[in-house]
């Protein structure tokens, strides 16, 4: 079952890297395939049970996985300490405007949609 | 009787290919489970494991390169596990409908200003243009803003760190930004927390309940996938 899964995956990011390589060289392979694979989901209209299974043994170990690029850091080090309160207040910042904003718009957007429906009916 | 020291012995355990797995193995379980016993959001595994993996290829005097090669195993999966976030997402498919143009509004609207916003302080302070490639994506999942990252010229450990820190950041402001702003409705809440604050904001969510949560997890893989698409078409 997980292999099965599995190789629907290893496909769908081959074939993702092969249109990359002939087509769309600004987007990277697996994101090709998970568009690939979302356009296939949307065609069968579910999800097939090896897939599923694969994903969420996949997904629950995604920490794992990204250990080992993240751990680059050793290389990019002092990169990331020169432009220490750069980044800080960058990060800071854009996130003290983002978050109140998305929910305010958010909030609008639902109500104006809700008051709608309710003149309609 | 051996004919070998214990200096060339542990010189050839540290080249055999399994001690980065090994390495990278133990770390990530001694992360995972700090983080469950301690219960805080800000030892996320991957931070932890990282360090605990960086430490240990320091204490050693093992270099970077050397540790990838080896531990090349783990991380080839990176990539199929990319490919299967289209199955969370393509779960999401009936709320996405039901609200598209309010969910889409606010994603696109929200997902800019983050990027611009980010990048106009960071650049007006003076970071380095690698360092801003690297933030561009940091508030999409780690597996996508690595790979942006990579694709517009920055650098992918970088980017991971910066989505942590977003992550963490932004789940520590956000209960209180919310409140200040008059949010209340929980789809509107759910879908800021998984914009700014992806996996972490969406943990966060789901403590507030089922549909703040929902929200939270479709805001994070929606989003992951308009950056995914457009920012290395901006950028690229």
């Amino acid at each position: 079952m997980i292999l099965k899964g599995l190789t629907w995956l290893v496909l769908l990011q081959l074939l993702g890297s092969v249109v990359n390589l002939l087509l769309v060289p600004a987007l990277p392979g697996p994101i090709i395939g998970m568009v690939l694979l979302f356009g296939l989901l949307l065609v069968r209209r579910g999800i097939p049970e090896s897939l599923e299974k694969t994903a969420a043994l996949l997904l629950q170990y995604l920490p794992l996985l990204l250990i080992v690029p993240a751990a680059g850091i050793m290389t990019s080090g002092d990169a990331l300490l020169a432009d220490l309160p750069a980044i800080a207040a960058g990060l800071v910042l854009s996130l003290l405007i983002t978050v109140p904003f998305c929910g305010w718009l958010m909030q609008v957007l639902i109500r104006r949609m809700d008051r709608r429906q309710e003149d309609k009916a | 009787m051996t004919h070998l020291d214990i200096a060339t012995v542990w010189a050839m355990t540290l080249d055999h290919p399994l001690f980065s797995v090994a390495l990278t193995l133990i770390a990530f379980q001694l992360a995972l489970a700090l983080y469950r016993r301690s219960g805080w959001l800000v030892l996320q595994p991957v931070m932890v494991g990282m360090l605990l993996v960086v430490g240990t290829l320091y204490l050693c005097g093992m270099d970077y390169a050397s540790y990838r090669d080896s531990a090349s195993m783990i991380a080839v999966l990176v990539g199929p596990a990319t490919v299967a976030l289209a199955i969370p997402l393509y779960r999401h498919l009936r709320r996405i409908q039901q609200l598209f143009w309010p969910i889409l509004v606010t994603l696109v609207i929200g997902g800019v200003l983050s990027v611009v916003l980010t990048l106009v302080i960071s650049g007006a302070l003076g970071a380095d243009l690698s360092v801003l490639m690297s933030l561009s994506p940091k508030a999409a999942t780690m597996p996508i803003a690595m790979l942006v990252a990579e694709q517009i010229g920055g650098l992918a450990s970088l980017a991971a760190v910066f989505v942590m820190l977003t992550g963490v950041i932004g789940t520590a402001m956000g209960p209180f930004l919310l409140r200040l702003a008059g949010v209340d409705h929980p789809a509107a809440r759910g879908l800021s927390y998984g914009i700014n604050a992806h996996a972490i904001g969406t943990a966060r969510a789901l403590e507030e309940g089922d549909e703040c949560g929902a929200f939270a997890a479709l805001g994070m893989s929606l989003l992951g996938i308009l950056i995914a698409l457009f920012l290395p078409l901006a950028f690229g």
